[in-house]
């Protein structure tokens, strides 16, 4: 269990991190999650006892950071944002080297090395040079670097950064596979990796935090409307108007043309019961409904709102927006590639054709 | 401790760095061993080990800097200060294990060129008195640099930045020396007392003679105790300012 109490740290006169306080169970795993520059790797520095706070407190399972440091420390892997391999080593060795730095006796430690290295499945990468491996193998050998002493507490910040998708699955199933004997922390500013293994959140914002909840919780707490998206064959002046009536609808917008005859609408309406009640009214009126989805505040709306309404200028909602699409554009990457590689081919085939 | 001092000595080995300064210092130690026996042309020659190693005592500003200038500028650079200071080792341990593997790397240079003080004891006779009394003087003189090496690159990030820097302040230290004899300090009794404790050539001259004298080894200690804590020191003060 960590407990963190009004931690506070100042960089000069700034404050990076302003009187957080939270506490993570045992077998839970928390998201830490908050955009750019939040405080997110500051907080978990502080927690790892890499740097010291200006004021408050860091228990891990009853030993001070700051007091107790080397007891409290033998408890924690850390796995910090830029993987700390050295590239000059081979994964074996530098595996071995973390667990003789970690304490874990000579007698047990190929055991323990081959263990950690299975779980992450680098075994074949094992006599590779660091220097020579993909960024995605880097951060595996991170991460056996963080659980090769088997500490109660995992702190894992942006674990999944570089990772390919189906390495992405592998990581968030063995993060789930930890959880039954290890508390883990984990830091993002992706919401999905958040939402997918997270039992509780942490959001921060600018050093402070927003709200600590479970994720379903979060969510119905900001789900004020619901909002129905219908795809239905009819008139749209027809089905505006038939909708407007019923008793609970509050507002029908963004008609949209699909083809000649369908449209698709997006009805609010002020909670379930009115479904009912709206689709028998469109189905008197012989409008024949085609498709029918409940727009689900996702977590990144509650994360934006939460952000928002913490008082926040414009400039760090349209920082999340840009880490939003770049996300997207992490997940097109694939596709992009595939074109900026045949684009050279393109121009070159032009430039050759010119010169004849 | 143990684990990464292992790794430290480990990874000498593994960049060419070690077998450079190896070679080099091997190199420098014989071209001199040569330049001084070609001299011996008459009958009546004193030739002495002291002399030689004297002579390397300058070539060491060239050396010791390529071993120290990675120590902590490069586990910044790589972001592998992190884990190390995540985990349960103290900085005290961390510095003094850079440290050690360093000067053992040292002691390993001053085993190869012993290489020549042997084959000359085979064929001739030698002072073992003076060869031990040098062997140590330059050994300690040499580790004074190297903690030395070790603060300045625990200074900065950049490794060249960090190679020039200790180059250029080895050889103040030498300078130091001189400045002892300066007719404006010697005037000034106390300071050119100081300047003669500090003085490192001063200290190797005394044992370079044969002679242990334990105030000398305690001015050595001393540099290399200061070094290595203001090494603590400024690691432990980066923590509480990094970002």
């Amino acid at each position: 269990m960590v407990e963190i109490k009004n931690l506070t740290k100042y960089y000069g006169h700034k404050a990076a991190v302003k009187n957080i306080s939270f506490t993570i169970e045992d077998n839970e795993i928390l998201g830490f999650l908050g955009p750019n520059g939040a405080g997110k790797s500051t907080t978990l520095n502080i927690i790892s006892g890499v740097i010291p706070s200006t004021s408050g407190t860091v228990v891990i399972n009853g030993f001070d950071i700051a007091q107790d440091p080397i007891k409290a420390k033998r408890c924690i892997g850390f796995l910090p944002e830029i993987p700390p391999v050295y590239p000059d080593m081979k994964v074996k060795e530098y595996l071995n080297f973390a667990a003789g730095l970690k304490g874990v006796p000579s007698v047990k430690r190929k055991v323990q090395v081959q263990r950690a290295m299975e779980r992450l499945r680098i075994t074949d990468v094992s006599n590779r040079l660091i220097r020579n491996l993909s960024k995605g193998y880097r951060q595996r050998v991170g991460f056996a670097q963080a659980l090769i002493n088997d500490p109660p507490i995992l702190i894992l910040d942006e674990p999944t950064v570089g990772l390919d998708p189906t390495q992405l699955i592998e990581v968030r199933n063995l993060i789930l596979d930890l959880k039954r004997d290890h508390s883990i922390i984990l830091s993002s500013h992706i919401l999905s990796e958040i939402s997918a293994v997270c039992d509780r959140v942490v959001v921060i914002n600018k050093g402070e935090v927003q709200a600590i909840d479970t994720i379903n919780n979060l969510e119905e707490s900001s789900q004020a409307n619901i909002v129905l998206k219908l795809k239905i064959q009819g008139n749209s002046r027809d089905v505006t108007k038939t909708a407007s009536q019923v008793e609970g609808v509050i507002r029908v917008s963004n008609v949209t043309f699909i083809k000649t005859g369908i449209y698709t609408y997006n009805v609010e309406i002020a909670s379930k019961d009115v479904r009912n009640s709206l689709l028998s009214a469109l189905l008197m009126k012989k409008l024949e409904v085609l498709e029918i989805t409940e727009e689900k505040k996702s977590l990144e709306q509650v994360f934006v709102n939460l952000i928002n309404n913490s008082g926040n200028k414009k400039s760090s909602l349209e920082k999340l927006l840009e880490e939003m699409n770049s996300e997207d554009s992490t997940e097109n990457n694939s596709e992009k590639n595939t074109n900026s590689d045949s684009k050279p081919d393109d121009k070159n085939k032009a430039d050759k054709e010119e010169e004849q | 401790m143990f684990a990464l001092y292992k790794k430290e000595l480990q990874s000498y080995f593994l960049s060419p760095a070690a077998y450079v300064v190896l070679a080099f210092f091997t190199l420098t130690f014989s071209l001199t061993m040569i330049m001084g026996i070609s001299g011996a042309s008459a009958n009546l020659y004193e030739f002495s080990f002291s002399s030689i190693f004297y002579s390397n005592l300058f070539y060491l500003i060239f050396t010791l800097p390529l071993l120290t200038m990675r120590s902590f500028s490069e586990e910044r650079k790589n972001g592998t200060e992190v884990m190390l200071l995540s985990s349960p080792v103290s900085v005290t341990k961390i510095v003094l294990a850079k440290f050690l593997a360093t000067s053992t790397i040292f002691l390993i240079m001053m085993l190869v060129v012993m290489f020549h003080p042997i084959v000359t004891a085979i064929n001739g006779k030698i002072i073992l008195s003076r060869l031990i009394c040098t062997f140590i003087g330059f050994y300690l003189c040499g580790l004074v640099y190297i903690a030395l090496g070790i603060l300045i690159s625990s200074f900065t990030e950049s490794i060249l930045l960090s190679i020039v820097l200790s180059e250029a302040l080895i050889l103040l230290l030498i300078l130091v020396d001189n400045l002892s004899n300066f007719s404006l300090f010697s005037s000034a009794p106390i300071l050119s007392d100081l300047f003669d404790w500090l003085s490192n050539q001063k200290k190797f001259y005394t044992f370079s003679r044969g002679l242990f004298r334990v105030s000398d080894l305690i001015g050595y200690i001393t540099e290399i105790f200061v070094f290595v804590i203001w090494t603590i020191i400024s690691v432990e003060k980066r923590r509480w300012s990094r970002r």
